[in-house]
């Protein structure tokens, strides 16, 4: 009785410690700060990783609390993504020092940061005099071009093999056949687009410029990270006066401003999403789809 | 939102260093982890005291002995143009391992190292370790800076129970994340214990005087004598010498007229031979935290956290002259803090909630020993205080938000009082503050904000002021990102 019990008690331990998941065999926890960085994880990561997204696809990833939530996942994560150029400047360091948590310390390989990896346009913040928003490194919103979503998939699974390289040829076959899909629905997408312009709110949208045949003639912030003021809208409304185009804004931006122009300029106003709504590919065509359809079809 | 870097500046020292291949490798990939951030906080109000009652909560003033406290507060603000509490930042990194901050006060007259620590960035585990000069992480406020705060003035609880810089030491912290889904994080401290006898004018260490003499002297003098009215026939002249000094001559020089009598006065009690104690070493402080906040989804974020202090000696020497009374022994804190956020998803903040709470309790377990020639034990008594604060602020407008703040000090009130020798139970104090504020771009704010003070002296007796703000703050440079 008493061996049958202690085998007992050896085979609930046994199976106990074979529940436990294993480090070298648990997924690879990916925190990523916006959905469209989740999207990428959870392409090339496949099975291998688990992805917790920080910001809300809804929510403005400026301005952010570095919140206990966010200190929470930091704290359980082997990796974090960041689109960086001073994107998340306002909370992810608070964030990340509060999580205790070297791999997401900045510099070290499993912190990865888009902005870093990706050539990027210009911020008008880098000319403009120093007030609202700082982007010294360029304009951080390259979620909205699917081409350097691609690249950036691509460099993602570069930099996964790195870490994991028992599952290499996975992450490049997946961020492979990512990037493909990604080429060829923009590619399709733009075919359908009419060459036009476009006001925008904030250089969010800039980046559509770079795979749509549209041209952003201006902005309803007078800079980036200000609201629109009377004058900056007159200003505008008086450069585009008898002009043809189309405004577009974010979800979460005022709609007052885009509302002006559409009476004053007669030119159609959108909100748009910036971030999928599901942080995979399918919730990410959904999105270049709603760009697309906020604009002028040829 | 600003990184700037001292690449530049450093270019040199790098040349110096390509001079010799072996030290160059050694640099190499080092440079960008040379990353300093310089940020400046300006700060400067307009204040009206529309009406004027009582300086300072009954139980929290000098021992209350009706001796003129005038405007005996640190901080205190004049009538008319003031320049606030501004603050110069450094924050560098030695790249994996740790972060450094030096944070240094100053006002119109007076500088100060506020902070200066390190923090281990590379520890495994969650495991974190603070060294240096830093605000304690018990409670909520006590560990914000001024320019982080809603409201443009320290709470009471956390002024008259830590001090004008609120639980401010010398010392180390260790702490842990926990790696669980619910954030939770564990932590002790071990401080120097200079200013936590926890009331802030019962000075802490042994006859240390530690410096509380909170003299301001000259031109604040509002004539506010609410106290109980036995002027122990002390000269106290202009000069507010509410200090340690007991007959031996070395008054500093307390009449400086402009505020921060920081003194360190050693001049213990040689009129009346020495401390009827002795003096335990420092540290002398000792604290541990616990703060947990659950993931509420994307629009609500709370955390909550309790907090608890340990000073092993506070003590406070009266000098009446022809005799005198100390009081010894040790003394305890706890607290509740919660900090509640809401996201309503709009621009600028509009219709944001910040909503924040504190309580904390405050005991001392002490000893009294007479003087009449030589010091002699008399009983023991138990001092009791509290004090808390709510205060909730809603984003009216973009970029405009609107809040109200309510504070009660003393809800327990039972300190030591002498002739007869018992714990008195004075009086509770209020303070009610309401603001607005607007933030013209993000490192700038305007503010205007209105406090009734509702203070009660020691004798019972209520008296209410009305102060009026408008502050100004900017932040300039690269300002690091905000706990939560």
């Amino acid at each position: 009785m008493r061996f049958m019990r202690n085998r007992g008690v050896g085979a609930l331990a046994l199976a106990l410690l074979l529940s436990l998941p294993l480090p070298a065999l648990a997924a690879l926890n990916i925190v990523a700060t916006t959905a469209s960085l989740g999207m990428l994880a959870n392409e090339v990561g496949g099975e291998q990783v688990s992805v917790t997204v920080l910001a809300a696809p809804d929510r403005d990833a400026h301005y952010l609390d570095a919140r206990p939530s966010f200190m929470a996942a930091l704290r359980r994560a082997d990796m974090l993504l960041e689109v960086g150029a001073g994107l998340e400047e306002g909370w992810l360091p608070a964030a990340q020092r509060g999580a205790a948590n070297p791999a997401v310390n900045s510099g070290r390989e499993t912190h990865f940061v888009g902005a870093s990896i990706l050539p990027l346009r210009r911020s008008i913040t880098m000319d403009g005099p120093n007030v609202g928003h700082v982007h010294a490194e360029g304009n951080p919103h390259f979620n909205v071009d699917p081409m350097r979503m691609a690249s950036l998939g691509e460099a993602l699974a570069r930099r996964l093999a790195r870490l994991d390289p028992a599952h290499a040829e996975a992450y490049h076959a997946r961020a492979g056949a990512l990037a493909e899909t990604l080429r060829e629905q923009t590619r399709q997408l733009a075919e359908g687009v009419a060459e036009q312009r476009i006001v925008v709110y904030h250089e969010d949208l800039d980046y559509l410029e770079e795979w749509l045949p549209v041209e952003v003639v201006g902005y309803l912030e007078p800079a980036p990270g200000i609201p629109p003021s009377a004058r900056h809208l007159g200003e505008l409304v008086g450069k585009l006066q008898g002009t043809e185009g189309r405004v577009l804004y974010a979800s979460f931006q005022p709609a007052k401003g885009a509302e002006f122009l559409q009476r004053q300029l007669g030119w159609p106003a959108t909100s748009v999403a910036l971030e999928p709504q599901t942080p995979t590919l399918e919730g990410y065509l959904a999105l270049m789809r709603d760009w697309v359809d906020a604009l002028d079809a040829r | 939102m600003i990184k700037k870097n001292v690449k530049g500046t450093l270019a040199g020292l790098t040349t110096a260093a390509l001079i010799m291949p072996t030290l160059a490798m050694a640099e190499s990939g080092g440079e960008r982890d040379w990353d300093i951030d310089v940020s400046l906080i300006l700060e400067g109000f307009y204040f009206n005291e529309v009406s004027s009652g009582n300086q300072t909560p009954a139980g929290f003033s000098d021992h209350d002995h009706g001796h003129d406290h005038g405007h005996d507060h640190d901080h205190s603000l004049s009538d008319g143009f003031n320049l606030g509490h501004s603050e110069l930042v450094i924050e560098s990194r030695l790249g994996d391992l740790l972060d450094g901050t030096l944070l240094i006060g100053f006002d119109e007259d007076h500088i100060e190292v506020e902070e200066a620590y390190l923090v281990t960035r590379a520890l495994p585990a969650g495991f974190q370790l603070k060294g240096g000069k830093f605000l304690s992480d018990v409670g909520y406020m006590n560990s914000r800076h001024p320019h982080d705060w809603d409201f443009a003035d320290r709470p009471l609880v956390n002024r008259f129970l830590f001090g004008d810089h609120g639980l401010q030491e010398t010392g180390l912290q260790a702490s842990w994340v926990a790696p669980t889904r619910t954030f939770t994080r564990f932590g002790v401290e071990v401080l120097q214990g200079d200013n936590g006898s926890f009331n802030r004018f019962m000075a802490a260490g042994g006859g240390h005087g530690n410096g509380h003499d909170h003299d301001h002297g000259g031109g604040h003098d509002h004539g506010h004598d609410h106290g109980n009215g036995h002027d122990h026939g002390h000269d106290h002249g202009g000069g507010h010498d509410h200090g340690h000094d007991h007959g031996g001559g070395h008054d500093h020089g307390h009449d400086h007229g402009s505020g921060h009598d920081h003194d360190h006065d050693h001049d213990h009690g040689h009129g009346h031979g020495g401390a009827p104690y002795s003096q335990q070493s420092a540290p002398r402080l000792f604290t541990a935290f616990v703060k947990t906040g659950p993931d509420l989804g994307p629009d609500h974020a709370l955390q909550l956290g309790a907090s608890t202090g340990y000073n092993r000696q506070v003590s406070r020497v009266e000098d009446h002259g022809h005799h005198a009374h100390a009081l010894e022994g040790d003394a305890w804190f706890a607290g509740l803090d919660l900090a509640y956020r809401y996201d309503a998803g709009r621009a600028y903040g509009q219709g944001d909630w910040r909503v924040t709470s504190e309580y904390f309790h405050v005991w001392r377990n002490l000893d009294e020993h007479v003087e009449h020639g030589s010091w002699e034990k008399r009983e023991s008594h138990r001092e009791r205080q509290d004090g808390m604060y709510l205060e909730a602020v809603y984003g009216v407008a973009p970029r405009w938000q609107a809040g109200l703040r309510t504070e009660a000090l003393g809800l327990t009130n039972k300190v030591v009082d002498f002739h007869p020798t018992e714990v008195e139970s004075l009086s509770t104090s209020y303070r009610h503050s309401a603001q607005v504020t607007f933030r013209p771009v993000e490192p700038v704010f305007l503010r205007a904000q209105l406090s009734q003070n509702d203070f009660a002296a020691a004798g019972g007796e209520r008296d209410r002021g009305l102060e009026l703000m408008f502050q100004v703050n900017v932040a300039l440079g690269a300002h690091g990102a905000h706990r939560f």
